[in-house]
């Protein structure tokens, strides 16, 4: 985080020193001349001093010892000029060299005038050859400085495959390329993005609005090249290229070439553009590489999350088991049989244990609720069997109420999951069991209602508010007003209500108030049976 | 004394199932896994087997059909949590009965004694069975309930016929269907119906059964009865149904 942080913060840095180095180029910008003789003078002024200087010398030579080196010593200036500054000060160097040895040099002395034919192509020669020379010399410079430059390059864009190599999100990578752009090749390059916020953020009003709305066209046509945009009132040109056209919707990076299109732009536009196929090269393998190491962690959470079901399921169901299954042999032995507190003291362990087995089933239920839903296997049940085997299920712990039952004999069959609404009925059974005082009745009825088979709970017990009869069903709700009376994990009936709602069923809670007792009602839809085929296969 | 195998991995287990079959006059052989298990039920011929299903080195249903390949020993597994289709799965590989953990000792017991008695009637040819009130004559195909007739229809005689012969031990939905209507009927909904039809015929509150019980997504059970749903606390109370 930090490391982008720094990165980020050194990019506002350029982008500021770039802006103010940019608004004192503009000043000059207005005197276009100005711009060319400027990186000129200083080499022509060595130019001219370089010819003097020879000739000079050449004065000097000449008092003592007449010799005839007089085109040869100006052959020096343009050799230099040349290799140093180009063919423009070569060239000057040569007219220069030519008119001085006419001038001071050749009969009639200190005039341009030629007296001897000989002389006239003396000077032609001397003006010819010194125009190849300056010509290849300055060729030659040209080389050298193109070959640096590449050079140059090259070493530039290793560094930035390099840094790109370190970019951990796409994001950060997107930095790395701007950073590149802004420091190395010092152009100005900004992020263009689609989103409706674009304009509140940081390149706001620095990239002109003519080239933002092409660049969102171009990112909304999905261009794959880059194209070079000029900007008709600052006479400025900008690259913009959509950064990975694979990935919708990451905008587009627009890059300020500063003069018009001209060759030296062509040649910036490949950079670009090579360093962005670098780039979106780079993200490909970055999505490839996350996408992997997501679906790597969710496979280990998958794994994980089995390994715990299984285990918990293993490691404390089992010796749950023994204890039980022990419980119901010492109850069976004659010597406990005969003793009754030892009888009580089986009994309560016995007791203790089931309930300890009961919410361990209850959270491993909650985990694979939450982990894969529950798929019913939904077959055709009677609903009398459903309320026989919930109430067995809960024996035990119903024995200290007195249950009534109220059981319409011809009530439809329904078709779902018998196991997961035994379950839920089970766990509102329970719940009545613990919400209500021991000896108080607790009615459980069957009956028909318009589509519905309707399986109820009602207590005498401790009833619902409100507040309460809202929450009812949600993960772990637990009423507030029993925390040490009832124990539990409020899972109960978020559990209940999501093995009812998987059968396309719904649990409904009512209650008349504080302490007038609770009604949870299970709805299960009925089909409609095929009544005289159902009478043809069951009679005879 | 009848000799039970206990084939389990968990000592606990071993432990408590020797003290209560032992303690109702059984003698028992443990096996820890299911090389040993295999081993002692061809050398020591146990007229029982109770089977864990989760062995350590051999999935508990091949061992089930390994048995099955050359014994018809009664077997009776015990599984953690299995679900329906794994039930009803076992029960086709010839497992007599299943018992989940967590479960008590009298369970197991009143399954071990169905499943020994039915294997006793299939060589005795006792064709009297009993359940509770309720007395199925299968030679001359009538049913009495506390001494009186009962007039049954074909398809009803069938279904309590079936679950007669296999009187205190689970019947699957399928192996009914098959038995009443033929392969062709794969209708759980008739056999709901056929199911309600015999319970008002035979059992005092047919919302309330005791003899015809029905098992979760697997099957039904021809259950001795008497023992109510609310009274009895059946798990820990001594079991009304003793072995022999």
């Amino acid at each position: 985080m930090s490391t982008l942080q720094q990165r980020r913060e050194s990019r506002d840095l350029t982008e500021n020193l770039l802006r103010s180095k940019l608004e004192a180029g503009r000043v000059r910008l207005g005197a276009r001349w100005v711009n060319f003789v400027t990186p000129n003078a200083v080499p022509m002024v060595a130019t001219l001093a370089m010819v003097w200087l020879a000739t000079v010398c050449l004065v000097v030579v000449n008092s003592f010892l007449p010799l005839d080196l007089v085109p040869l010593v100006y052959m020096l200036p343009v050799v230099v000029a040349a290799t140093q500054w180009g063919i423009v000060p070569g060239l000057v160097a040569a007219c220069a060299g030519a008119a001085a040895a006419d001038f001071f040099f050749y009969p009639p002395l200190y005039s341009f005038w030629l007296q001897n034919p000989q002389d006239v192509i003396d000077l032609l020669l001397f003006l010819l050859v010194a125009t190849v020379t300056s010509n290849l010399a300055a060729r030659l410079k040209n080389e050298a400085v193109a070959l640096r430059r590449r050079e140059r390059e090259i070493t530039e864009l290793h560094a930035f495959s390099q840094g790109l190599a370190g970019c951990l999100t796409s994001r950060d990578l997107i930095f790395a390329v701007q950073d590149y752009l802004s420091t190395t090749l010092r152009y100005r390059a900004v992020l263009i993005t689609t989103a409706q916020d674009a304009h509140s953020s940081d390149d706001a009003g620095v990239v002109p609005d003519e080239i933002r709305r092409r660049a969102v066209d171009m990112i909304a046509a999905n261009a794959p090249r880059a194209s070079i945009v000029s900007e008709p009132r600052s006479d400025g040109a900008w690259l913009v290229r959509v950064i990975a056209p694979e990935i919708l919707g990451y905008g587009a990076i627009a890059v300020e070439l500063g003069d018009s299109p001209g060759e030296r732009t062509e040649a910036a536009a490949q950079r670009v553009a090579t360093l962005l196929d670098e780039a979106t090269l780079t993200l490909k393998h970055l999505e490839v590489k996350q996408a992997i190491e997501q679906a790597t962690i969710n496979y280990r959470t998958e794994v994980l999350r089995d390994a715990l079901i299984g285990g918990v399921s293993h490691e404390l169901r089992t010796p749950l088991a023994s204890i039980l299954g022990s419980c119901s042999v010492l109850h069976r032995m004659p010597a406990i049989l005969d003793d009754r507190k030892s009888h009580d003291l089986v009994e309560a362990i016995h007791d203790q244990a089931g309930q300890l087995d009961n919410q361990i089933r209850g959270l491993l239920d909650a985990a694979r609720i939450s982990a894969k839903g529950i798929r019913p296997q939904r077959a055709w049940t009677d609903p009398t069997d459903i309320v026989n085997a919930a109430l067995k299920l809960k024996e035990r712990r119903l024995a200290s109420h007195r249950v009534t039952l109220d059981l319409d004999r011809d009530v439809p069959l329904v078709r779902v999951d018998s196991v997961l609404v035994e379950q839920a009925l089970g766990q509102i059974l329970e719940n009545a069991a613990k919400y209500s005082p021991a000896g108080s009745e607790i009615e459980v009825s069957s009956r028909r209602e318009r589509e519905y088979v309707v399986l109820a709970v009602k207590d005498q017990g401790s009833g619902l508010t409100t507040d309460e009869k809202g929450q009812l069903g949600r993960r772990s709700f637990r009423g507030d007003r029993h925390p040490d009376s009832a124990s539990g994990s409020g899972l109960g009936l978020w559990i209940a209500s999501t093995f009812i709602t998987a059968n396309g069923g719904t649990l409904n809670a009512e209650s008349l108030g504080l302490n007038l007792g609770t009604t949870i009602s299970v709805l299960l839809p009925t089909v409609s049976a095929d009544a005289p085929a159902l009478a043809d296969a069951v009679n005879d | 004394m009848t000799r039970v195998l206990v084939i389990d991995d968990e000592a606990q287990i071993r432990r408590f199932l020797r003290a209560g079959f032992e303690l109702h006059g059984f003698s028992v052989i443990e096996a820890a896994n299911a090389v040993d298990g295999l081993r002692a039920a061809t050398m020591s011929k146990p007229e029982l087997i109770i089977l864990d299903l989760n062995l350590p080195d051999l999935e508990g249903s091949d061992v089930l059909a390994r048995i099955r390949s050359w014994s018809n020993v009664p077997i009776i597994v015990l599984s953690i949590q299995a679900d329906e289709q794994e039930k009803v799965r076992l029960l086709r590989l010839g497992a007599d009965d299943y018992v989940v953990k967590p479960f008590g000792i009298s369970e197991l017991l009143a399954r071990s004694d169905a499943a020994l008695r039915r294997h006793l009637r299939s060589t005795n040819r006792d064709p009297v069975v009993k359940a509770g009130p309720l007395s199925i004559d299968l030679v001359s195909r009538t049913v009495a309930l506390d001494g009186k007739r009962v007039q049954l229809t074909r398809k009803e005689y069938v279904l309590l016929r079936v679950l007669a012969t296999h009187a205190g031990l689970v019947v699957t939905h399928q192996q009914l269907i098959k038995e009443i209507w033929g392969s062709h009927a794969e209708n759980v909904q008739y056999l709901r119906i056929l199911v309600r039809k015999l319970r008002q015929k035979v059992e005092v509150d047919p919302t309330r059964p005791l003899l015809i019980v029905s098992e979760s997504g697997v099957g039904y059970r021809l259950d001795q009865g008497g023992s109510g749903i609310m009274g009895d606390r059946r798990g820990i109370s001594p079991d009304k149904a003793r072995c022999a």
